[in-house]
């Protein structure tokens, strides 16, 4: 993706005399100055903390006194931790909803595509959450979903019985992935959309000639030619799942009941804020960031792979 | 020529799909209402009966909501951080995008890429020493602080996006601009920065969105209570405001009024920023 953005078509500079006799101030140095301050700013504040990060992982700094070098044994105490096993087992269960979280916006995107009447309207409705923010809709969705609330009322007139939506340990996870998926699927609807328009419209006609119905059309054209986006879009949740439900956690839940909410961003913050443990909370950060790298470099391969086609 | 590309036969069956569609629509819509719905309520009318549609509208919800328990604080935080975080923002990724998109010198690309791996270091997994950084700074509890940290997390996207918008712009345009005695300053404020307004705009329409939104940064950053931003301030109202369930829905709503307005303007530009950023990484 970003190779060929490195070598735009630029015509090679003239011969360095000539540069250097026409531009008042060479753009070797010019360069530096004006990438100077991005460059900082990143380097200062996401690559510096990644490296200190890492030290801090392997000591028993508890935020105040001196840090002395422990080894591995964060990482260890990590493996025994049941709070840290609750949160990956939780983590687990959210990755595994990920057809969910492509699927159900990949349909919408293909009937919007296929021009169901009222799309542009449901297309801007639907990513309509995603402007709002993790606390905003964890306080409606609070109000909407408690035991007394609107939601368990509505089901008592169809004759459901009420849930404890929040507080049942059994639940309370899969309520709040609801929730996020509610929230976000309009961006995926978007993204799916902006790869159905690189859809050959040939394609479809030559499926409609042939007779095909839509779901025959949707089925056997429409969705192979997706592929690389669903690819895109799977991978992007995944980072979405692990790096953006901690505004929900955090009002919705406060990680309970018990642990049944925990997620790997709400344990290091809980472990660093309340437990005023940052030398662990850093091993547990680690391991987070093992793991969304190597989902960072599936998406790095998909994407020089769709550039270099 | 568009009705071509569709497959006709299948009508009816169109409209019957957009029956669940609508009522999926009109769930993403209806939350607002019915948030609405009770900051309209006296605590009177929502103990009695939550469910009903008000009949009245209680404006005092919304004044004492804002009023007391520092909402106005909390709001003139979220506007001071948002709109430094914007503007440093836009100001830093359109001088690299243009060194990085326009320029050529040594190390462009390693600088470039530098920049990249931040988009890989989201701020849950630096948490600890980015706030041992922050406080060895100085910077804990200061709207400076807050402003540098958003500027930290989101300027590698913005850095990409300026970089690869910039490297479309016909290397002829500022060729003559520096034949005709052009500094490079010059071309940045007079060719470089007018260009880019597309981009420009739809990057700070973004951002404020992000920083607006913003929790676990804030958080982190501004712990102090009149430090506060709005979206932790929210938070905090629960609390308080357990018992008057209708003025907590004020609250809300007086909180996310400005990301409506803003999603009604230019909804089209988030929606292109949206998938601009997602299809291009």
């Amino acid at each position: 993706m970003t190779s060929n953005l490195l070598d735009p078509s630029i015509p090679q500079a003239r011969s360095a005399r000539w540069q250097f006799w026409h531009q008042r101030e060479p753009e070797q140095y010019m360069g530096y100055l004006f990438a100077l301050p991005a460059v900082l700013i990143i380097v200062v504040f996401r690559l510096y903390p990644l490296v200190s990060g890492a030290q801090y992982s392997l000591t028993d700094w508890n935020g105040i006194g001196e840090a002395h070098y422990i080894g591995l044994d964060n990482y260890e105490r990590l493996l025994h931790d049941q709070v840290f096993r609750d949160t990956m087992l939780n983590a687990l269960k959210l990755i595994v909803t990920l057809p969910i979280w492509v699927i159900f916006p990949m349909v919408l995107a293909i009937l919007i595509h296929q021009g169901v009447p009222g799309g542009g309207f449901f297309r801007a409705a639907y990513f309509f959450p995603a402007v709002l923010s993790s606390v905003i809709i964890g306080s409606i969705f609070n109000l909407f979903l408690r035991y007394d609330g609107s939601f368990n009322n509505m089901l008592g007139h169809l004759g459901i019985p009420a849930v404890d939506w929040l507080s049942d340990s059994k639940i309370a996870l899969f309520t709040v992935i609801a929730v996020e998926i509610w929230a976000t699927f309009g961006i995926n609807v978007l993204i799916f959309l902006s790869g159905l328009s690189t859809v050959p419209d040939e394609l479809i006609d030559a499926a409609k000639v042939d007779g095909a119905n839509l779901f025959q059309t949707v089925v056997r054209v429409i969705i192979p030619v997706l592929r690389p986006i669903t690819e895109f879009v799977s991978v992007a949740t995944i980072i979405g799942m692990l790096t953006s439900m901690f505004g929900l956690i955090y009002v919705m839940t406060s990680g309970g009941p018990g642990t049944a909410t925990y997620l790997p961003e709400y344990l290091i913050w809980f472990q660093q804020g309340r437990l005023n443990e940052p030398a662990y909370a850093a091993a547990t950060s680690m391991v987070l960031f093992v793991f969304m790298s190597i989902v960072a470099l599936f998406e790095i391969r998909l994407m020089s792979r769709g550039s270099d086609m | 020529m568009i009705a071509t590309r569709r497959v006709r036969p299948d009508k009816a069956a169109m409209w019957l799909l957009a029956l669940p569609m609508g009522l999926i629509a009109l769930s993403t819509i209806y939350p607002i209402f019915f948030t609405i719905n009770i900051a309209a309520k006296t605590r009177k009318e929502y103990i009695l009966d939550r469910f009903a549609i008000s009949h009245t509208f209680y404006w005092e919800n919304f004044s004492s909501a804002w009023e007391q328990s520092h909402m106005q604080d909390y709001f003139l935080n979220s506007v001071i951080t948002t709109a430094g975080a914007v503007f440093l923002l836009l100001l830093v990724s359109s001088l690299a995008g243009y060194a990085f998109g326009c320029m050529r010198f040594k190390g462009r690309r390693l600088l470039f890429y530098l920049c990249l791996i931040g988009l890989m270091v989201p701020v849950q997994v630096i948490l600890v020493p980015f706030y041992k950084l922050i406080l060895d700074l100085h910077l804990l509890n200061k709207h400076a602080g807050l402003i540098l940290s958003y500027t930290a997390f989101f300027l590698p996207f913005c850095t990409y996006l300026m970089t690869s918008f910039y490297a479309g712009i016909p290397r002829e345009i500022i060729e003559s601009a520096k034949l005709d005695g052009a500094s490079l300053w010059m071309v940045y404020l007079r060719i470089i920065l007018p260009m880019g307004k597309p981009a420009l705009l739809s990057l700070g329409i973004l951002n404020t969105l992000y920083c607006w939104n913003d929790v676990l940064i804030s958080l982190l950053v501004m712990q102090e209570r009149d430090k506060r931003t709005l979206m932790v301030g929210v938070t905090s109202l629960r609390g308080e405001f357990s018992t008057n369930v209708p003025q907590f829905a004020a609250g809300v709503i007086l909180s996310v009024l400005p990301v409506i307005v803003v999603f009604l303007i230019f909804q089209r530009q988030i929606a292109k920023g949206i998938t601009v950023g997602a299809v291009k990484g």
